[in-house]
This record gives structure tokens, C-alpha cells and sequence, in this order.
């Protein structure tokens, strides 16, 4: 996730290079130790004064796990999780879909090679207004959206679609409009310059050219909607998250397992496809997208749309027809009177924006709960990456053999591990942990951890597909032991794509502490849901603009580290 | 034959300099093309090629001085006149102007989007129009065999005649090639240069190019351009070796 607010592109002043082993040393070393500090402050912050282990919840605990392999097939019950399902699926296609065309039009608006890099002075003004919107409506997680939505439009459809279409098509707006700059833009001059309308010389000479890269990430966006789509259903979002949470409630274990057989199964299927897709448009993993790197796709053109593809984009239209109708989606509910009057009420409640209930120091408490939390969770999935990643990522022959079939299976086992930590929404983790746990951070942390770690170990699993094993070969060659050559030649590119993912994953995982502090756990989502549930919606702003306001100072470090390294 | 005194009014006119930052690309041109014309632009890399031509065709506004088209100042007139001057002119350059990720068809006809409604124009790349018109165009440069392919198959030389294909179909007055056969073989640059020169295509030619045999044979007037100056502006037939000599001599 990054902000775009006039980034400064100016060159460091021309100053001789100094670069001694003691600089790098201490580099080093002061690195280490700023995350070593940090991890223990949080460790330190998230001890809690009474006890940890919540005994009295750990033979519920112990009924779930009991369950396991008794998952409900009560045709009454199969029937609901068949239609929960769908309704999942239907709702992230349509907000999928909701921002895909929020993105187009913001895109556009973005990109400096639509407006033949000399945008009018109303379109350089609109811009400036909506890169402020966009990074303020990315800042709010998708639940929070959800949940504000529901406090004005009730149960409707449109709460799952709007939650999803309007942050995500924040995020697709700046990736498109990236896109848009990053093609070669001699063919849109030239049509511009023979004198073509905009809205044409765009269609012809600069859309075939950002499509494939755009449909890759649209089936990314969607895998991401599916996740988004079953947390959501903690807010009364209908579909599979609603139904884990009825469940959940009721402590019907084997309800539980059911669903979450449901929703691996619809998560493989759409991660399956969406690699596919993506693997055929021959652009680039879901990495490359998480960190909006910017990519050469020069290097291979497919001859033309290979077969999932084009079923693909038929197969789309027909869905997004049916799940309109499914979900039974009207946008009447957006101008009715009721809402109308709700949103103004609502509006009005909010501002001024006022601090909670025990003021500055619980908010900023909450504050600072929360980024530990995040650096716990992160911990976590830095160690879950660390002990499935190299398995997941798939095997490469080297030049010598093959791959042992034990190493397929190492594969499909991590890969299949991954699925389940990143599949099972981080609300039903925390709800688990929270089962054996009192409240608090470590609780928070764990879900998050767990969530996060199924997630980053994927990313960075990708990427370590992608390294350059050709030094490895060669100090091989020249006679170094196996270990030492993939230590000096993998191992530093390698470590590169660990960190740059984990900082990335950092600032979203700021975010989602929203999510299981809605649940529960600790943090500034906890003051929210809290304040939102007595109505306090002056406090509701106040808690928002807080984590607004640590998201973006985290955005902001971690864009100064990454950059620097 | 360049027309000295007085004759037509010009078709291009420009007169004053663009400068990029600090950098002078072009300074105080004063050059006026005339109906009829084809105008061979001489000089080493650098040399302001590119500039004179991105000016000339509008799409860079000068820092200083103003470029008329067909006698009407450019950057006086709303947009939407500056577009209907413009689609009189076709632009053909070194890198491909073409989109490699569609059908030859669609970048034949993205010459006619000037004079296509935005509608017309967007539904043509689902519902293929005029494409008879595309084929005789094709036929015309020997590519009528590419109607349907993709775009990114072919060549440079190919390409190159794709977008002349693009301008038969645009109907353009004046045709401003940049460096159009810079990177192809003597022969197919030969061919090229054939087309574009043809008084079918265009009545008036403007062509940047690295070979002064070329101009020589393929232009009635070089111009010829150091560091931002125009050094020379003869009759292609006056061309001689001192003053091409001076003109890739290093400063």
C-alpha cells in the first residue's frame, strides 16, 4: 500500500560514496537493534496484569477440536451453507466488479499520459481532492466501512458490496493509474496528435496495452474480496462469515467445521483459477502486485488470450448478472428517504469528532495496543513464514536432477497449510483464541499472527520462486560447498524479499487490527466496536481519525525503510 | 522543388525555439514548409530532430515564438480546433506508434478516429468497421495479408508500413515522419521511404533522417541542424560533402 502525495523524485546531491565496513556494521547492528527493541516492547506492553490462559474455555476448546471429524451434514444445515457460499462468492464478485469501475475512473483521473501529461487545471485540482479521498477511504478497513453502512442502511446487500467496492477501488484506482503511466504511451501521442478524441485515442492506444496487466490484477482483487467478504460477515454481512459467526456463537462445533470446509473449498477453487488466469496473462505474481513493483512485461506476450481467459471474461458478465440477482441487490436503498435522513443524522453525530471515554489516555493506550499487536502478529508470520515458506515455494529442478516427489509432496502439504491459515477469516481465529485467552493483545496477536503468516508466507514464497539461482550455480562450479554457495548467493536476495514483504504486510496488518478488535481482542477496533455499539458516534470519529492517523505514520516509516533498502 | 518568393501559404510555420529546463533544444528556427514539399531533416543525435518535429506536429508547445498551422497559430485555438488542424496531419516515428496487444485492423483504423465519434470509434473494436477500406489500404503498402493479425508479430519493417497504412487511411496533408527507418535495413528502409514520399499519401512530407543519401534521393529540401540551429536549408540537389561534414563533426 503506498501514498502517493508528491513523492519527491529528486537525485541525492553527487557526494562521494563512503560506504566503510564499520558504517555497514553499525548499520546493522542499529537495525537490529531498533527491531529487537521494538518486539520487546511489545512483548513487554501485551503482558497482562492478571492471567493469560483463560482454563474455564479450554474444554470448549476442546469440543471444537473434538468435532473435527464430525462435521454437520444435516441436508437442512448443508443447504444453508450451499446457499452461504454463493451468497460469499456473489458478493465478492459484485464488489469486485463496484471497484474495478471505481479504479477505471480514478485511474484515468490519476494518469498523467491521459492527459497527455498537461492535465487542465480542473482535472489537476480533482485530482489533488481525490488522492486525499483515496488515502482516507483506504485507511478505514473494510469492517469499519461495513459497520458504518449498517448503522444507515440496515441488513441491505448493498453494505457488502459498498464496504468492498469503495476502499479496494481506492487501491485499484492508484494501481491502475500506475499501470496507465507505466505503458509505453507512443501509441496514445500519436493518436492524439492526428487529432482523436480522448475517450477514443484511450480505447485505442492505451487500454489494449494496460489490459492484461489490469485483468491480472482484477483477479487478484477478487481473491482478495473473498476474504474481505466472509470477515464482513461479523457486521451481519450475509454468506459464509455470517453463519461461522451465528455458529460460533452457538457453539455448534460441527456447524463450524462444515463452514470452514466450505469456505477452503471456494477459496482453493478461486485461488486455482486466479492463478491460472493470472499465470496466462504471463504478468505477474501476487506479490509483485502486493508491493505495486513496477514490471517490464515486455519480456513475453502470449499470442493471444489463452482459453481460461477468454471463458473467463465470458463467465463474468453472466455471474455479475446472477449475483445481482441472487443477493437481490437495489441501489433504491442508497437515495430513500430513510437513508437520506440516517446519514445526516449520522453525519452529525460524528462531528465534532470527540475523544472516548477516558480520554487522551485511553485513546492513545489503545493507540499504541494496537501497533503492539501488530508487531506481535507480525512476529508470528514472520515465523510462519520462516518455517513453511521454503517448502512452499515450488520446487526448481536444478541442473544436476530432478525434484524428489517427497518434495512435491512438501510442497502441496505447505502450500495446502498456507490455505488454511489465510482461508479462515482472522475474526474466527481470534474468536478461537479468544476461547482459551483472555482478552487482550495476545489473543488479538495470535489471530492476526495467523492470518498474516498464511498470507506473507504465500507472498514471499512467490518471490523466492523468482530468484536468480544462476550465482548459486556458479560458485558451485567453482567448487564451493552447496550450503556456503546457496547461503552467499540465495540467501541475500532472499532475505530482501522476506523484509520487503513483511514491512508491506506491517501496514496492512495495522489495518486489519480492526478486524479481531471488533471481536474482541484489544486496540483501537475494540474502542470502536465499543463505542460504536453504546451509540457514541462523536468517539466513533475520534477513534477513527486516531487510526488514521497511526496507519499513515506507519505507512510513512515503513515507506522511508523500504526505500532504504 | 522548395519555392522561394512568394507562392501557397505555407502548410507549417514555425518560429522561436523550445528549450527543456536549461537545455536549449532548439533556438530562434524560423522555418516555413510549403504544399508540395519534402523536407529532409539532417543532424547528429541530439541535434534537435525530434524537438523540431514534435513542434511542428503540435503536440509540444514552443517556449518561445509560435508554430502556425495551415496559417492558423496552434496554441491560440480552443482544443477542439487545434484537433480538427490536427487530424490534417499524419505522424509516423522511429519507435512504433502502433499497439502491439491488437489486430493490425484496429491500428489501420486508429487512423480515422480523428473523424469517428468516440461511440463509433469504441464499438469499432468489438464490431470491426470500414474494414474493406483497411484491406485496400494493407493491399497498398503489401500488407494484406497482415488484416487480422496481431500486431506484435510483425517486424520492424512491417510495422513501419502498418503505419503507413494507418495514414493512407487518415487521409493526412502533411505527414511528419520522426527517424521512421532509423532502425531498419538499407533496402526496406528504401521501401519505406518510397511509400511515405508517394504524393498519394500526402501532399507534404517532412522526414528526420540519418542517411543524407536518402535525403538526396527521397526529399527536394534538407534542412540541416546543429545544436539547436538550423545551419543549412538548401535543395537537396545542392547538398554537398563540407556542409554535411560540418554537420556530424563533433563540437
Amino acid at each position: 500500500m503506498t501514498v502517493q502525495l508528491g513523492r519527491p523524485e529528486t537525485e541525492a546531491p553527487a557526494r562521494p560514496l563512503r560506504t566503510t565496513g564499520i558504517r555497514v556494521v553499525r548499520r546493522k547492528l542499529l537495525t537490529g537493534a531498533a527491531v529487537v527493541g521494538l518486539v520487546a516492547w511489545a512483548a513487554a506492553r501485551s503482558v497482562p496484569e492478571g492471567e493469560v490462559v483463560n482454563r474455564g474455555g479450554l474444554s470448549l476448546l476442546d469440543d471444537l477440536a473434538g468435532t473435527a471429524l464430525n462435521p454437520s451434514f444435516d441436508p437442512a444445515f448443508l443447504r444453508v451453507v450451499v446457499d452461504a457460499t454463493v451468497t460469499t462468492a456473489a458478493f465478492a464478485l459484485l464488489g469486485t466488479l463496484g471497484a474495478l469501475v471505481l479504479g477505471l475512473v480514478g485511474g484515468v483521473v490519476l494518469s498523467d499520459v491521459a492527459w497527455d501529461r498537461r492535465p487542465p487545471l480542473p482535472v489537476r485540482a480533482l485530482r489533488l481532492v481525490l488522492r486525499v479521498v483515496l488515502v482516507a477511504v483506504r485507511a478505514v478497513h473494510e469492517l469499519v466501512w461495513a459497520l458504518l453502512f449498517v448503522s444507515v442502511l440496515g441488513l441491505d446487500p448493498l453494505v457488502a458490496v459498498l464496504a468492498l467496492a469503495l476502499p479496494f477501488g481506492a487501491q485499484t484506482a492508484q494501481v491502475f493509474g500506475e499501470t496507465f503511466d507505466a505503458v509505453p504511451e507512443e501509441p496514445l501521442r500519436a493518436l492524439r496528435d492526428a487529432g482523436a478524441r480522448r475517450v477514443s485515442a484511450l480505447g485505442y492506444g492505451l487500454l489494449p496495452q494496460a489490459l492484461p496487466l489490469m485483468l491480472s490484477y482484477a483477479f487478484y482483487r477478487f481473491e482478495c474480496a473473498l476474504r474481505s467478504v466472509v470477515v464482513l460477515g461479523v457486521a451481519g454481512v450475509g454468506g459464509l462469515g455470517f453463519e461461522l459467526s451465528v455458529s460460533l456463537q452457538s457453539r455448534n462445533w460441527d456447524e463450524v467445521w462444515t463452514l470452514i470446509g466450505a469456505l477452503l473449498l471456494l477459496a482453493a477453487l478461486v485461488e486455482l483459477w486466479s492463478n491460472r488466469v493470472r499465470c496466462n496473462l504471463a504478468i505477474v505474481t501476487c506479490a509483485d502486485w502486493a508491493v505495486g513493483q513496477a514490471h517490464d512485461t515486455a519480456e513475453r506476450h502470449p499470442a493471444r488470450l489463452s482459453r481460461p481467459v477468454r471463458a473467463s471474461l465470458w463467465a463474468i458478465p453472466v455471474a455479475a448478472v446472477a449475483s445481482w440477482w441472487w443477493v437481490g441487490l437495489s441501489p433504491s436503498g442508497l437515495y430513500s428517504e430513510r437513508t437520506r435522513s440516517l446519514t445526516s443524522r449520522l453525519l452529525s453525530d460524528m462531528w465534532p469528532p470527540a475523544l472516548p471515554d477516558g480520554g487522551w489516555s485511553v485513546l492513545v493506550g489503545s493507540a499504541l495496543d494496537t501497533v503492539a499487536m501488530a508487531v506481535l502478529a507480525m512476529v508470528l508470520g514472520v515465523a510462519i513464514t520462516l518455517a513453511i515458506g521454503p517448502w512452499a515455494s515450488r520446487p526448481r529442478r536444478g541442473r544436476d536432477g530432478s525434484t524428489g516427489p517427497l518434495r512435491w509432496l512438501a510442497w502441496a502439504v505447505g502450500r495446502g497449510v498456507l490455505l488454511v491459515l489465510r482461508s479462515v477469516p482472522p475474526t474466527v481465529w481470534a474468536v478461537v483464541a479468544l476461547l482459551g485467552l483472555f482478552p487482550g493483545i495476545i489473543p488479538g496477536a495470535v489471530a492476526l499472527g495467523l492470518y498474516t503468516g498464511g498470507i506473507l508466507a504465500r507472498l514471499v514464497a512467490e518471490a523466492w520462486e523468482t530468484v536468480d539461482l544462476r550465482p548459486r550455480d556458479a560458485l558451485r562450479d567453482a567448487g564451493v560447498a552447496p550450503s556456503v554457495s546457496a547461503m552467499l548467493a540465495v540467501g541475500p536476495p532472499s532475505a530482501r524479499h522476506l523484509v520487503t514483504y513483511t514491512l508491506y504486510r506491517f501496514e496492512i496488518c495495522i489495518r486489519d487490527t480492526a478486524i479481531v478488535g471488533v471481536v474482541g481482542a484489544a486496540g483501537l477496533g475494540r474502542l470502536l466496536q465499543d463505542r460504536l455499539s453504546a451509540f457514541d458516534f462523536a468517539a466513533v470519529s475520534g477513534v477513527l481519525i486516531a487510526s488514521f492517523v497511526v496507519s499513515a505514520l506507519v505507512e510513512l516509516v515503513g515507506r522511508q525503510v523500504r526505500r532504504g533498502l | 522543388m522548395s519555392e522561394g518568393g512568394p507562392g501557397p501559404a505555407p502548410v507549417v510555420r514555425l518560429r522561436g525555439g523550445r528549450t527543456f529546463g536549461r537545455h536549449n533544444a532548439l533556438i530562434d528556427v524560423d522555418l516555413e514548409v510549403r504544399a508540395g514539399e519534402r523536407v529532409a531533416v539532417l543532424g547528429a543525435s541530439g541535434a534537435g530532430k525530434s524537438t523540431l518535429l514534435s513542434l511542428l506536429a503540435g503536440s509540444l508547445p514552443p517556449t518561445s515564438g509560435s508554430v502556425e498551422l495551415f496559417g492558423e497559430d496552434l496554441f491560440r485555438l480552443t482544443s477542439g480546433r487545434r484537433r480538427q488542424l490536427q487530424r490534417r496531419i499524419g505522424t509516423v516515428s522511429q519507435r512504433s506508434t502502433l499497439v502491439e496487444q491488437v489486430r493490425v485492423l484496429h491500428n489501420v483504423n486508429a487512423g480515422r478516429l480523428a473523424e469517428w465519434s468516440t461511440t463509433r470509434a469504441l464499438g469499432s473494436l468489438l464490431w470491426p468497421r470500414g474494414v474493406n477500406e483497411v484491406r485496400e489500404a494493407l493491399e497498398r503498402v503489401e500488407m494484406g495479408w497482415a488484416l487480422h493479425e496481431r500486431t506484435e508479430r510483425l517486424s520492424g519493417g512491417e510495422r513501419q508500413r502498418v503505419a503507413i497504412a494507418r495514414l493512407l487511411v487518415q487521409r493526412p496533408e502533411l505527414v511528419l515522419a520522426d527517424e521512421p527507418v532509423s532502425s531498419l535495413d538499407p533496402v526496406r528502409a528504401a521501401d519505406v521511404l518510397t511509400l511515405l514520399g508517394d504524393e498519394a499519401l500526402a501532399r507534404t512530407l517532412v522526414v528526420s533522417l540519418h542517411q543524407p543519401v536518402l535525403a538526396q534521393v527521397h526529399c527536394t529540401r534538407a534542412i540541416g541542424l546543429r545544436e539547436g540551429r538550423v545551419v543549412f536549408d538548401v535543395p537537396t540537389s545542392e547538398l554537398d560533402q563540407p556542409e554535411l561534414h560540418d554537420l556530424y563533426a563533433r563540437a
